[in-house]
């Protein structure tokens, strides 16, 4: 599978970001040459740390495709993250990531149910859905960071290295694998294309177009589940809010890897390219000490802008 | 101004005129000069087929669609109209088969939608529900709070408010498309006493209607539609029922249908029994045998695409039975309804939003049904996939590029083929087929006939239903012709004529029986 095969309008966006972040890279290095006389931003040590912090991001944003695939959003991937981190935490020993996962799945399970049955938008439920697990977290903790500390596996996966290459990079490989496996080669995952592009139409093909909601939110849940048990194992602990960074750079990071907002379209190797751009803007922004009013601001107008250029392509209207 | 020149008008003189116009559909011509012209305080009937032009005629007359050649004339003064607004300025409302309210506003709101009376530049509520009461009364519709959200409404009300609304631009022209379709009976008599009142107000009602009986009630001259053309105008009672069929049918039946498949005696595969869904159906009974074709007839909107859902499980809360193979099957889902157990198979009615998923591929939208027999374990086995989607492409001889190109790319033909392929894959024993042949070009027509010919010669119950009387003709065993949501006849063998489909569509008795 070549990356950058004809444009396509699925491909086009993949290789405008994959072009920006080369752009980002190279605006990055002119800066510490001329200020430091190196180049730190190419070194390998550099570049697999920002792979690093990208796992955590990239395992969340991996879940919100799924949905986003559908036309839906996930706004509840915050506290899903947090409530996993936190739970896996305090059962703790063996157990500690089945339990992290079982909640990201009970959750996600909650949300699919919410949207394709009681037909409420996915926007809404899950933003309430983030607040409830968010009311009862601070209940669980009393509103401070739990003195439960992370498993040594939980520490391993996130912050360990393995022949000089962090774990974590790892495991985000192999929630990738997994994902792209379901999109490419599952009906299920042929199914969420069909069902974003026109639900009426799959449903008359008799696609369990219901189930696959509800399949697509699950899957989002497990993926915030994993990213917050990894998250805790990098941080040693789970603390409030520790999921709070996470959703607008997801949904940020699978858009601009050109999944169509509005369901239907997208390859998820333009979601991993759209995870590193985010985590490499903000990285090489902060190296040129740009202040953080200005670093909000560029970052906003990358995002809009280049949406803007993925805009320009034939549309077929449906 | 236009005023002063109606006093001087006689009362023969034609209100509206069109002369010469023709309107086209990228391919279809669905108005060919036409002629067409209305008198003063007349009821005037517009007669024809599915498909004559009536439709487009209205929406050339109000503004909704723009001629391609014509000339049109109000009170003998050229006009143009670019919008229904325009048209409503020169006195011409039409009241659409399709209602155009909004659920959520109220229904004095929804009467001066497009002109609410003002106060200080604001909307003048009090008023506003004084002019909704004004006009609600003058149909008797005394019973409707101007207040009540249209959404409250039961769909006959709506229909009366509808009219209301239309009342309220104090037309000259009124158009009725179907608008006594939704009425309960009362209603009906207080549209009658209307259209009696709009007359000695010299306001001419252009009436739009398949129940004879209404026609032969309320209007005082009559007009036939057919392929495009205007055929003949008469005053009521010039010609008799039969007649009028015949102008409605004429006589240019010529397409090629390749011979019927035989009959086989068997016990049908398919029972439909007493089916009943929210006053759409109203309790059919239909029996289909395996290699049988059965047509379903009939005007738009009598319930045929209804039951066509029904019998794959779209429908919520039916009633009666559906039996296939001596079991009870009532499907819940189109999942359930394709599944092993039952074998359904549905072309839907709007390919273009029900059967395909445009901007997919040609492979991805052809394979959208059969994930499960391309699975192996937990995959896709891609190659079986390949071989499966070159299998439905060789069978239907679809013509393209490559299966990855957007299924948007195909003609419309192609599109259709991709649809019935679709399904085809699934292997199905029961097809219903909603109107595939609609806006496709004639070879594709043809191989489509030929294809329902092979499968039932395979042994397939196949259901069709067809807005086209020639391929109901040319292509069933038997036609069962739905009105209102019932079966009210079934034309068998050489019983189905052209002439006793369009008098069965109309629920009225022509002397049967005669050889054409």
């Amino acid at each position: 599978m070549s990356i950058f095969p004809t444009l396509t309008p699925e491909n086009k966006p993949i290789v405008i970001a994959s072009v920006f972040i080369l752009a980002i890279l190279a605006v990055g290095t002119a800066y510490t040459l001329s200020t430091q006389g190196t180049a730190p931003l190419l070194s390998p040590n550099y570049l697999l740390q920002q792979l690093q912090t990208g796992s955590f991001l990239g395992i969340a944003a991996a879940g919100m495709m799924m949905v986003i695939l559908l036309g839906h959003i996930d706004l509840s991937i915050p506290w899903t993250l947090t409530a996993a981190a936190m739970m896996a935490t305090t059962v703790g020993g063996d157990l500690a990531i089945p339990t992290g996962i079982a909640v990201g799945a009970a959750i996600g399970l909650f949300n699919g149910l919410g949207v394709a049955y009681l037909r409420i938008p996915s926007m809404i439920f899950t933003l309430g859905v983030d607040s409830v697990v968010r009311g009862l977290m601070v209940a669980h903790t009393g509103g401070f960071a739990p003195q439960t500390a992370a498993t040594p596996i939980m520490r391993f996966l996130a912050a360990e290295k393995i022949l000089g290459i962090p774990v974590a990079i790892f495991v985000w490989l192999a929630v990738s694998i997994v994902i792209a496996v379901i999109l490419r080669r599952t009906g299920f995952g042929r199914s969420i294309y069909a069902t974003g592009n026109r639900e009426g139409a799959a449903y008359l093909s008799g696609i369990r177009t219901k189930a696959v909601v509800v399949g697509a939110f699950v899957t989002s849940g497990i993926c915030a589940g994993v990213a917050g048990v990894l998250l805790a194992g990098y941080s040693a602990k789970a603390y409030q809010g520790m999921g709070d960074a996470f959703l607008l750079p997801a949904i940020a990071a699978v858009v601009l890897g050109g999944t169509r907002i509005l369901g239907g379209q997208g390859r998820y190797i333009g979601t991993v390219v759209g995870v590193i751009l985010i985590v490499l803007l903000n990285s090489v922004l902060s190296i040129m000490q740009m202040p953080e009013a200005g670093r909000q601001v560029i970052y906003g107008t990358v995002i809009i802008s280049m949406l803007l250029v993925y805009g320009r392509t034939a549309k077929i209207t449906s | 101004m236009a005023q002063d020149m109606t006093q001087d008008m006689t009362q023969d003189q034609a209100f509206l005129e069109l002369t010469g116009i023709s309107k086209n559909f990228s391919l279809t011509r669905a108005l060919d000069e036409v002629d067409f012209s209305c008198k003063r305080g007349s009821v005037h009937a517009i007669l024809g087929e599915n498909g004559a032009g009536k439709s487009t005629l209205i929406k050339i007359m109000s503004g909704v669609l723009q001629a391609d050649s014509g000339t049109m004339s109000v009170e003998g003064k050229p006009v143009h109209f670019l919008t229904p607004s325009e048209a409503a300025a020169s006195g011409i409302v039409c009241i659409f088969q399709e209602l155009s309210l909004i659920p959520d506003l109220s229904v004095a709101e929804n009467i001066s939608l497009s002109n609410p009376p003002r106060r200080f530049g604001l909307i003048d509520k009090k008023h506003q529900n004084v002019i909704a009461n004004e006009l609600l009364a003058r149909i008797k519709c005394e019973d409707v709070d101007p207040n009540s959200l249209v959404r409250d409404l039961s769909l006959s009300r709506r229909q009366m408010v509808e009219i209301a609304k239309s009342l309220g631009k104090k037309p000259k022209v009124l158009i009725l498309d179907e608008a006594t379709s939704a009425l309960t009976s009362r209603d009906v008599e207080t549209v009658y006493g209307l259209l009696d009142e709009l007359k000695n107000d010299n306001v001419t009602s252009l009436f739009i209607s398949h129940r004879m009986h209404e026609v032969e009630r309320l209007c005082d001259t009559l007009s036939v539609f057919r392929n495009g053309r205007h055929v003949e105008t008469f005053g009521k009672g010039e010609r008799t029922d039969r007649d009028i069929v015949r102008l409605m049918i004429g006589r240019d039946v010529d397409a090629h249908f390749p011979p019927k498949p035989e009959r086989k005696a068997k016990k049908p595969h398919l029972i439909v029994n007493d089916l009943r869904w929210e006053n759409v159906i109203n309790g059919v009974h239909l029996e289909v045998g395996k290699g049988e074709i059965i047509g379903l007839g009939g005007l738009d909107g009598q319930g045929q695409k209804e039951l066509l859902l029904a019998m794959f499980g779209v429908l919520r809360g039916l009633e009666g039975t559906i039996t296939i193979d001596g079991k009870l099957a009532n499907p819940s889902s189109p999942a359930e309804a394709k599944s092993k157990k039952m074998r359904i198979a549905l072309v839907p009615e709007d390919r273009k939003t029900e059967g395909l998923m445009l901007p997919m591929s040609i492979a991805d939208n052809l394979i959208a049904s059969s994930f499960n027999q391309v699975t192996t374990g937990f995959l896709i086995d891609t190659a079986k996939e390949k071989a499966v989607v070159a299998e439905g492409l060789a069978k239907l001889q679809i013509k393209i590029g490559s299966v990855d190109d957007p299924v948007a790319t195909l003609s419309g033909g192609n599109q259709q083929k991709v649809v019935i392929a679709k399904w085809l894959m699934t292997d199905p024993e029961i097809i219903l087929l909603n109107d595939p042949t609609r806006g496709i070009d004639v070879g594709t027509k043809q191989e489509i006939y030929k294809l329902m010919n092979e499968l039932a010669a395979e042994g397939k119950a196949i259901l069709f239903y067809s807005t086209d009387y020639a391929e109901l003709i040319g292509c069933c065993n038997r036609v069962a012709v739905m009105y209102d949501g019932a079966i009210v006849a079934e034309l068998e063998g050489d019983a189905i004529t052209e002439e006793a489909l369009v008098a069965a569509s109309l629920n009225i008795d022509t002397n049967k029986g005669e050889a054409a």
